[in-house]
């Protein structure tokens, strides 16, 4: 019992440092930069594109669908950068040097993030409804709710997998960069999954966003839970294989960049 | 560029990115239905965003680079004016940047068999040619900005999304709002843009020397622009002392 109460009490103050950490470089130009401005236009932009190739009617479709991927930019964006900055800033080594249990400093990488995720998506949900009159008002908005902190979780869950690389990588970012405008394409946020070729959509089932976008959109749509369920735990079970191969990856790239000094390169 | 060939993130801008901006606006676009002029945004769409990000990105993340390795003050204090040395820089920039319309080509005549219908050759030469000289203005503006204030380039990196709204590069300026157009018409890309995608239909407007004219004539507004803002540069980097703060 009193381990465990230890492993919390590093947990909590691990998670409150990377919330520290995360704000120490987002100062307000860079938040309203890369949390506001970034998500906004790239609502306007898919759901422009998406309007000139199908038509007015077809707005929504790519504004929630857009808006629900933003979690990605917290879940993929800040876990990567959560190793990514340990290096920059020289303090991979001590981490790796510390005698914090690794699982418990692992998941506290992502808790701010899920947050920042969560918040991301309630501006981005904001402008749907004021720019492009999303209609709520036979939504399950708990259920809608719920899919929102569901996916926060699942796209942090694949941030750590990736944030891994970190370890071993000096530009883990660039992976980062590459992962986030990649789910755009093979998760159903623009156009259904069914259009891709046989391979890719194995692919999609297998990567946060797919499930929990569709079961977003139905949730949009007013259904309840007993039907978007089964999406909802397929998303989480998508979610937990992806943090649990990211801590795997952790604890073996932890040793091999141990053995090879790497942490140190920058 | 030997700087850029050996940079992931030159090959991020150039290679990853436009590809998959062409993957996603070729799905769009090619939805069952849509007109098939429509596809030749995803053709160019992607090139065109490569070859921005490339143009303006490198130009001030070069600045970045020069401030996080220590040597921004050097640049300044050189004799060498500050601009002659981001000339270099974003001409290096632009010709990495172009590479960004071979990929896309590929994967949209590989993966969709998407090919641009009615290519007028010279026109689109010459409108790719004016489109490199907007680009051009617009990165050697832009670019002290970045050397000036650190939160410049991340506000403008934050809105790179919406230059690719508001220049039309995959989608025509036509069909957003009043105001947003009324914004678009002056930044210079937006009318090479529209000039580059005429020439590659048959339908529509074949406006080109007005288009043409217009791009060149804000190119120089914004660089008789450029000419204060490098003096405030020039001025306020060293009151305030901060060139060297990362």
């Amino acid at each position: 019992m009193k381990r465990l109460v230890l492993e919390g009490q590093v947990f909590v103050r691990s998670t409150y440092l990377q919330y520290v950490a995360l704000f120490q470089w987002a100062n307000p130009q860079g938040y309203v930069a890369y949390k506001v401005l970034l998500p906004v236009t790239q609502i306007l932009f898919f759901v422009e594109l998406g309007v000139y190739a199908t038509g007015r009617q077809n707005a929504l479709y790519f504004a929630l669908g857009n808006a629900l991927q933003l979690t990605a930019n917290a879940g993929i964006f800040g876990v990567i950068a959560t190793v990514a900055n340990e290096r920059q800033y020289g303090t991979l080594p001590i981490l790796l040097a510390s005698p914090a249990n690794r699982l418990v400093t692992f998941l506290s990488r992502a808790f701010v993030n899920v947050i920042d995720g969560i918040a991301t998506v309630v501006i981005g949900l904001a402008v749907v409804v004021v720019i492009f009159g999303l209609n709520l008002q036979h939504a399950n908005l708990l259920l809608l709710a719920l899919c929102v902190v569901v996916i926060s979780l699942t796209t942090a869950g694949l941030g750590l997998m990736f944030g891994s690389i970190g370890l071993v990588m000096r530009d883990a970012i660039i992976i980062a960069n590459i992962v986030y405008y990649l789910l755009l394409i093979v998760c159903g946020i623009n156009f259904p999954v069914s259009r891709l070729p046989g391979a890719v959509q194995v692919l999609s089932f297998a990567l946060p966003l797919t499930r929990g976008v569709q079961a977003a959109r139905d949730a949009a749509a007013g259904a309840s839970l007993g039907q978007v369920g089964g999406l909802l735990a397929g998303e989480l079970l998508v979610g937990l294989s992806w943090a649990l191969a990211g801590y795997l990856l952790f604890r073996l790239l932890e040793n091999w960049a141990r053995r090879g000094g790497l942490q140190e390169a920058y | 560029m030997r700087l850029r060939v050996i940079s992931p993130w030159a090959y991020l801008n150039w290679l990853v990115f436009p590809v998959l901006f062409a993957a996603v606006g070729l799905y769009v676009l090619s939805t069952p239905g849509a007109a098939s002029s429509h596809v030749v945004y995803g053709v160019l769409g992607g090139g065109l965003i490569g070859y921005w990000s490339v143009a303006y990105l490198d130009g001030g993340n070069g600045i970045q680079d020069e401030r996080w390795n220590g040597t921004l003050e050097q640049i300044f204090a050189t004799p060498t004016p500050l601009w002659v040395i981001l000339l270099g820089k974003i001409c290096g920039g632009l010709l990495f940047g172009l590479l960004a319309f071979l990929p896309t080509a590929a994967f949209a005549y590989f993966g969709f068999h998407a090919v641009l219908p009615a290519l007028d050759a010279g026109r689109f030469v010459i409108s790719l040619g004016v489109l490199t000289l907007s680009f051009f203005c617009i990165a050697l503006t832009l670019t002290p900005l970045f050397a000036l204030w650190r939160w410049a380039f991340s506000m403008l990196n934050g809105f790179e999304l919406g230059v690719y709204v508001l220049c039309g590069f995959m989608f025509p300026v036509a069909i957003l709002a009043p105001w947003a157009q009324g914004v678009a018409g002056v930044l210079g890309p937006t009318w090479a843009v529209r000039a580059l995608y005429a020439s590659t239909l048959s339908e529509g407007p074949h406006d080109y020397a007005s288009w043409w004219l217009a791009t060149i004539g804000l190119s120089l507004a914004y660089l008789a622009g450029a000419y204060f803002l490098y003096s405030l540069v020039e001025r306020r980097a060293r009151m305030s002392g901060q060139l060297a703060m990362v």
